[in-house]
């Protein structure tokens, strides 16, 4: 048996499993029948365990590179070390469709052993939703629409071997995995919403019930964002890491959305409102995910991520309609349900700040799908051609992010339903400093125009915010429960990681701010034509061009410039290639980046004396505290985690339960 | 008292900062060369600008700006010999006085329409009703029902 029999085996018997699974999850659930949600839950495992088989069959192939597959011939070659081999899993449609509905079983078999004990009912009628979506996923990977396990004949003696850029860098095994988790799990969300409108519920389980799949999908889109930019930024040899291409915007997109869903479902837990506007988000946060893959995936809109056309783009077209009229359908028919019943408080009251934010958050989601659709909607309409890039989406987007800065800084520090005057003061006095000093601090590294120095302002701002609530919080501890402030520090975390791990993200955030506007704005470039020996100067350090040296790798020639950076007493050696694969016509730069906390060197061997080696010309480029921008992403990450964390002992709410009716439906549950 | 001298000092400070930040200077030839090529987009790419894209095309092209910029063009020259050679598909924004400009103003049109939003939300804002509304009963007894038993 090949690997080809037991993938395509596995996923063709994954398919019917997930149709029974759909059919039994909304048995169990109108039916509240207990042997049909049993039924579901091994239905939902044993899909999972087939589909994962099937990816790990497709891991195998091209570990050992099985030809006979026509995805392995597309995307692999003897030549391929074992790390690239294996991770060419997502090197391409079909293969990223497969991960996708991998990741997308496991959450139904989690939602499935575990969702369902908390609350059977809403849980089970998520459970079909969910279902419902992993069948339509595999019927892709079983049809000609994305099947990764079509075979060839002959089978070929070599395949052609991945694309260069994928190939290059250990990057590239971990931003993509953490996208997709990121997308994916929120269909976790995104499926109970939709469950809780089916079912008529008027209350927010739904948001408790998904409040940490929601957070955990959404530090995976967020981590996996940046090392995506981290990536770009190591590989593709422009110096830059953020180029608003079409699959970046499908990416930050769902992020954003999702950011703004996860403050205001504090509203809705706090003050019961903004029913409809959290189910509206949740549905909008989801069908970007889908866009963005039909946008990416289809070929409409050319990026270094599009994959080759298929029949998947009018699919997954259909699958965002589809989805958007049922949710949005369910959405209006409910909505008079869902009316609040509560009034907002003064526009200084967490509330009003975190509605504030909503709006700019929309906004910054619609400001980046209108400038990736635009130049669709100007060819359909007239047929002109036009593009829209970083002029448009920096204009637009630096003000809203600055804003958001602000907001950041201003949220978590006033309380509920208003501030007075007093609160204000006792809140604001100290971050105001703070924000002063990094305002000055900015001038006095240099930078100028408003925005940068704006930028530093205001993430010393934030900063200066969450060090206030720690240090408050750590002395209230210690007052009252005597405790060292090393032990209050921690139990501050343990007791309310919510609150204070929300509080490390905006640190991260911050800190991301800070290197955006340093690496965007002080980033100096210096090009060179060097014979061997020759140096060039860039602000205080000296690059000095030793020469260049072959190196023949099995599956690539690269030319290999070395260089030396010369700063003062220290010399270090820095090397950067230009790399030549069987499968590329041109030659692919390999970038040399030399990081330190305040800056980076980030050099590429442009051009060189292909005859006698005489001379190359050399790009340098030092670009400051862009490492921090990576630090940031771990950081939101860190925060993410520590506010997922269950807390050690779960309070139990005080509901004091009024006298039912004994009108109330007769439930099994 | 002291708490609010801070405050006032603090914003003084910040507001100063980003005003001497923000004064323009003169703009060097490099500079502008720099300004120019990040408004084209580089040709063989997928959506970098000129100024940042490392291609020889965008190099050729980060050339004959520089060029045209030392002969004493105005930008608006520069802009036209580009728009001429390619079409408007090479600037990487629509201009703000156009058709198409329509996409500068849907950002702010929806700020604008967002924050009147809330605000007249915020406006209508009165007390909340004494007794339990229909809806809370109703969601307490759905949780009563669904809470897990202990």
């Amino acid at each position: 048996m090949s690997w080809g029999d037991v993938g395509s085996g596995a996923l063709r018997a994954a398919l019917p499993l997930a149709l029974w699974g759909l059919v039994s999850a909304a048995f169990a659930a109108r039916e509240r029948d207990a042997r049909f949600l049993g039924s579901a839950r091994w239905s939902a495992l044993c899909a999972f365990v087939l589909v994962a088989l099937a990816s790990a069959a497709m891991i195998g192939a091209l570990l050992t590179h099985d030809f006979s597959l026509q995805y392995v011939a597309l995307n692999n070659a003897r030549e391929t070390p074992p790390y690239f081999s294996a991770i060419s899993l997502w090197a391409s449609l079909q293969g990223s469709i497969l991960l996708w509905t991998t990741i997308l079983a496991g959450a139904v078999a989690f939602v499935a052993w575990r969702g369902t004990r908390d609350l059977p009912r809403l849980a089970s009628t998520a459970l079909a939703i969910l279902f419902a979506m992993l069948s339509f996923f595999l019927v892709l990977v079983v049809t000609p629409a994305a099947d990764p396990f079509v075979r060839i004949d002959p089978v070929p003696a070599d395949g052609s071997g991945p694309n260069p850029l994928l190939q290059d860098h250990w990057l590239m095994g971990l931003h993509p995995p953490l996208l997709y988790l990121g997308y994916v799990l929120f269909s976790i969300p995104f499926a109970y919403a939709v469950a809780s409108l089916i079912l008529g519920e008027s209350g927010d389980r739904w948001i408790t019930a998904t409040r940490r799949s929601a957070l955990v999908a959404w530090a995976l889109l967020g981590v996996g964002i940046v090392a995506g930019a981290w990536w770009s930024y190591a590989v593709l040899g422009w110096g830059g890491y953020w180029a608003w291409d079409p699959v970046e915007n499908a990416a930050i997109m769902p992020w954003l959305a999702a950011t703004a869903y996860l403050h205001s479902v504090m509203v809705e837990e706090k003050r019961r409102m903004l029913r409809t506007w959290n189910l509206a988000l949740v549905i909008g946060a989801f069908a970007l995910t889908i866009l963005g893959t039909f946008l990416t995936r289809s070929g409409v809109i050319n990026s270094v991520h599009s994959f080759s056309e298929s029949a998947i783009g009018p699919l997954l077209l259909g699958y965002l309609a589809a989805i958007l009229v049922f949710s949005v359908g369910l959405l209006l028919w409910r909505a008079p349900r869902l009316a609040d019943r509560e009034t907002m408080g003064t526009p200084l009251s967490r509330e009003a700040i975190f509605l504030f934010q909503n709006v700019l958050f929309v906004a910054a989601t619609l400001t980046v799908l209108l400038g990736t659709l635009y130049p669709l909607i100007v060819e359909a309409v007239s047929g002109d051609q036009v593009s829209i890039g970083s002029p448009y989406f920096d204009t637009v987007d630096v003000p809203l992010a600055l804003a958001l800065l602000f907001l950041m800084g201003v949220g978590p520090q006033l309380p509920w339903h208003g501030a007075s005057r007093a609160t204000l003061e006792r809140q604001f006095s100290a971050p105001i400093l703070a924000a002063a000093g990094g305002g000055i601090a900015a001038l006095l590294v240099g930078l100028r125009g408003a925005a940068p120095v704006l930028a530093f302002a205001l993430a010393a701002f934030v900063v200066g915010t969450v060090v206030q609530e720690m240090v408050r919080g750590v002395h209230a501890r210690r007052t009252l429960h005597g405790e060292p402030p090393a032990v209050a520090f921690v139990n501050l975390f343990r007791r309310n990681g919510r609150r204070y791990g929300g509080y490390v993200v905006h640190v991260g955030i911050a800190v991301v701010a800070l290197a955006v506007a340093m690496s965007q704005s002080m980033a100096v470039q210096k090009d060179a034509t060097l014979a061997p020996g020759g140096s060039m100067q860039v602000g205080s350090r000296t690059i000095v061009f030793e020469g260049l040296h072959d190196v023949a790798q099995p599956q690539r020639q690269r030319v290999v410039a070395d260089l030396r950076i010369v700063d003062g007493g220290s010399s270090v050696p820095l090397t950067t290639a230009l790399d030549y694969y069987p499968n590329s016509t041109s030659a692919v730069g390999s970038p040399g980046i030399r990081s330190t906390a305040g800056d980076d060197v980030y050099a590429i061997l442009a051009a060189y004396d292909a005859r006698s080696r005489a001379w190359a010309t050399i790009s340098i480029k030092v670009i400051p505290l862009v490492s921090w921008l990576w630090i940031g992403g771990a950081i939101v990450g860190l925060g993410a985690l520590l506010a997922a964390l269950p807390e050690p002992r779960p309070r139990r709410r005080a509901v004091v339960v009024a006298p039912v009716p004994a009108s109330s439906p007769a439930s099994a549950e | 008292m002291t708490a609010r001298i801070a405050i006032l000092i603090g914003l003084l400070a910040v507001a100063v900062a980003v005003a001497v930040a923000a004064v323009p200077r003169a703009e060097s030839p490099a500079d502008r060369v720099a300004r120019l090529s990040s408004e084209l987009r580089c040709p063989v790419c997928q959506g970098l600008s000129v100024e940042d894209s490392p291609s020889d095309t965008a190099r050729q092209m980060r050339q004959l700006v520089a060029q045209r910029v030392q002969q004493g063009w105005t930008d608006d020259q520069i802009r036209a010999e580009f728009r001429a050679a390619y079409g408007d598909w090479i600037f990487l924004a629509p201009p703000l006085f156009d058709p198409r400009g329509a996409i500068w103003l849907v950002p702010l049109a929806v700020v604008v329409a967002g924050s009147a939003i809330v605000a007249v939300r915020m406006r209508r804002a009165a007390p909340p009703p004494a007794a339990p509304t229909e809806a809370q009963l109703a969601l307490l007894r759905e949780r009563a029902l669904e809470e897990p038993a202990e």
